[in-house]
């Protein structure tokens, strides 16, 4: 199984645009992003210390937006595509 | 009446004049062209970047919602993405109905969209180095 995890603005140069894993079977939307992302402790980082995405992290799974309690129940599926991004600056 | 849309992200500049043209056709009575460039205050220039799949699929429902919700006969949103410089177009919305009324309410409303919701990010660039720019829709500080 193949996921592909792509990371936006601040998170991109932080972590790096676009990511392929190979997450075990079972493995939540949140598990493969914090997978990628590990943990830190600065307020830029997406996910916290205690392995919790940050409140303001918006997370799209194929192009649909999901909660953050959905990323954590959410299981992956084959040729999924996920977006990690902070609040948009357009216009 | 359906509304024709011109929805695009791109790094180019934007045809404005022929925008216009377009939205120029029977049954129009009022167009309302909003052109948001890059302001000179502490920034020499700005990064655009968008999720672009995700972005286009937003600025079209966007731009469809407001066309069906005031009768619009064209509405163009394009968004650029890119290094732009001061003085360049960053987002040029047209939308054109019957009436002012709903060409301004309607344009209105996609901006206000697109500053909501659209997946697209601003690095500035100036004197004193670069940043993120937060939009008006980060969480207060200590929130």
């Amino acid at each position: 199984m193949t996921v592909r995890v792509r990371f936006f603005a601040q998170f991109r140069e932080r972590y790096g645009g676009d990511h392929r894993v190979e997450p075990a079977p079972g493995a939540t939307v949140a598990d493969v992003v914090r997978s990628v992302a590990g943990t830190g402790a600065d307020e830029d980082s997406a996910i916290g210390p205690d392995g919790a995405l940050r409140d303001y992290v918006i997370l799209m799974r194929n192009g649909t937006r999901l909660e953050h309690d959905e990323a954590e129940t959410t299981t992956v599926e084959d040729g999924d595509e996920l977006a990690v991004f902070p609040p948009v600056a357009g216009g | 009446m359906e509304t024709e849309l011109h929805v695009r992200v791109q790094e180019e500049d934007v045809a404005i004049d022929d925008l216009l043209r377009r939205a120029r056709r029977s049954g129009v009575g009022g167009i309302v062209l909003f052109d948001g460039i890059v302001r000179d205050d502490d920034c020499e220039a700005l990064e655009l970047e968008a999720y672009e799949a995700a972005a286009v699929a937003e600025l079209e429902r966007v731009a469809r919602d407001a066309g069906e919700r005031h009768r619009l006969a064209f509405v163009a949103v394009v968004h650029r993405t890119g290094r732009l410089a001061v003085g360049e177009n960053i987002l040029v919305i047209v939308a054109a109905a019957g009436h002012r009324a709903e060409a301004f309410a309607a344009c209105r409303e996609i901006l206000e969209a697109i500053k909501a919701g659209v997946p697209i990010w601003k690095k500035e660039y100036g004197p004193g180095g670069d940043r993120w720019v937060r939009g008006e829709h980060w969480p207060a500080e200590g929130a």
